[in-house]
């Protein structure tokens, strides 16, 4: 028998939650479709669920292991992805399962010793690589140049970003700005870019990408985007950083990652922290800078979002560069009509 | 049959296949994983080569995850890939062309 939810709800989720428990995993946040197969007696014998396009928190009972309850979760979880328009899944799971997966239809993009990270499409990462390096200039592709690389969400881009931008290029010759893709932020992808191409003119040694799936995403960094409500919980960053340092960083030379203070928020500044430890086992210094401050306030685009909530329009300006402003007040006034 | 959204048909259960189908980009790329792959990967994409055709699908990315199904199967379910994908669930025309 199949239960499956929406995410699933009260007895049911605590019931997968036991289940997940014993089999050492924990309920993500942000799930948003379970599906569990239960045996003559209502009992969860197997498991798995979907955030976006990610499948994870996927078991099945040992004692029920070998009769197929793998596959089945598999393909009801990738049906529900093509019924969401979304063809290119993901897998999150333990290095256990490598085999199984590799079986049915998953390639490796990153196997640590505690994760493993799969995906749907045989070249879907080298393509990824590929894409970036279309968009990079050939000098900025040679060996011998000092590149760096700051990973932004940029919603908005402010004198922050800017700033932060500027000190960083003062230290590398190019400087990869990887751009947040995902959508869930109060600023589409594309007027955050759209910020960021206004907000960088002038400054030519920035070369901007998308991050795509591969960077801080629902995938890599799932937790960052629950970080208003996840306050004081682990970050759960460490597959982003190690993929990018050990597939992402090499195929481009970059040997610097430059990243802003963190005094606000909980889970960017446990992600800086793990960053300040794993990054540099790989050749990759991290630079840490000190946010510039409006009114002895830092500046950051979270306090902008809160600022623009508030209807405080002054501080609004103050932390935004003038294009951005004028930006961000026509943004304004289309979303009040 | 022009392919309009992603769509799947099919699961990874022992003797079916799981079939994947997106719009492609001027022409068919065919993707098989099986574990009869040297044995009767060839069968397998002349049929799928073939529905594809009697379909009249020049233009997707489809792709095969094969658990030893048998070439009914495997037809059947890129069929039923093919009409989800554009949308259609009632009154297929089962091994031909959907026409407008």
């Amino acid at each position: 028998m199949i239960l499956s939810g929406n995410p699933l709800s009260g007895r049911e989720l605590d019931q997968l939650k036991i289940f997940l428990k014993k089999m050492n995993l924990e309920y993500d946040e942000g799930i948003e479709y379970s599906i569990c197969i239960l045996n003559e007696k209502h009992e969860i014998t197997g498991t798995g669920s979907a955030d976006r396009n990610v499948l994870k928190c996927i078991a099945v009972d040992p004692a029920y292991q070998g009769r197929g309850i793998s596959a089945q979760i598999l393909s009801e979880l990738i049906q529900y992805e093509f019924e969401k328009g979304r063809p290119h899944i993901f897998i999150y799971t333990k290095p256990g399962n490598q085999d199984m997966f590799s079986d049915m239809g998953f390639y490796t993009i990153l196997m640590t010793k505690q994760i493993l990270f799969m995906e749907n499409r045989k070249s879907g990462f080298d393509k990824f690589i590929e894409d970036i390096r279309r968009e990079t200039p050939g000098e900025a592709l040679e060996k011998d140049r000092k590149i760096g690389a700051v990973v932004a969400n940029c919603n908005p881009f402010t004198l922050g970003h800017k700033y932060l931008l500027q000190k960083a290029l003062e230290e590398c010759d190019y400087l990869h700005l990887f751009l947040l893709s995902d959508d869930r932020g109060m600023f589409t992808p594309k007027e955050r870019f759209e910020m960021v191409r206004e907000g960088i003119s002038g400054m030519d040694r920035i070369l901007v990408h998308w991050t795509g799936d591969y960077m801080v995403s629902a995938a890599t960094f799932p937790t960052y985007f629950f970080k208003d409500k996840a306050q004081g919980r682990r970050a759960n960053c460490r597959l982003d950083l190690e993929l990018f340092a050990k597939r992402i960083a090499p195929e481009l030379h970059i040997t610097e990652r430059f990243v802003g203070t963190e005094p606000g928020c909980a889970v960017t500044g446990m992600y800086n922290q793990e960053m300040k430890g794993i990054l540099p086992r790989y050749g990759i210094n991290v630079k840490e800078i000190e946010r510039i401050t409006s009114g002895g306030i830092p500046i950051s685009a979270s306090a902008v979002r809160q600022a623009v909530i508030r209807d405080n329009l002054e501080a609004v300006k103050s932390m935004l560069p003038p294009g951005g402003y004028q930006y961000l007040s026509r943004y304004l006034k289309k979303h009040q009509e | 049959m022009e392919i309009k959204k992603p769509a799947a048909a099919g699961t990874l259960e022992s003797s079916d296949c799981q079939v994947t189908v997106e719009a492609g980009s001027g022409g068919i790329e065919f993707s098989l994983d099986s574990a009869v792959i040297n044995q009767y990967g060839n069968q397998i994409r002349k049929v799928a080569f073939d529905t594809l055709k009697n379909l009249g699908v020049n233009n997707v990315r489809l792709t095969i995850v094969d658990k030893g199904a048998l070439d009914c199967t495997i037809r059947a379910r890129i069929e039923a890939a093919v009409y989800r994908s554009v949308g259609q669930t009632e009154n297929l025309p089962w091994g031909g062309a959907i026409r407008s």
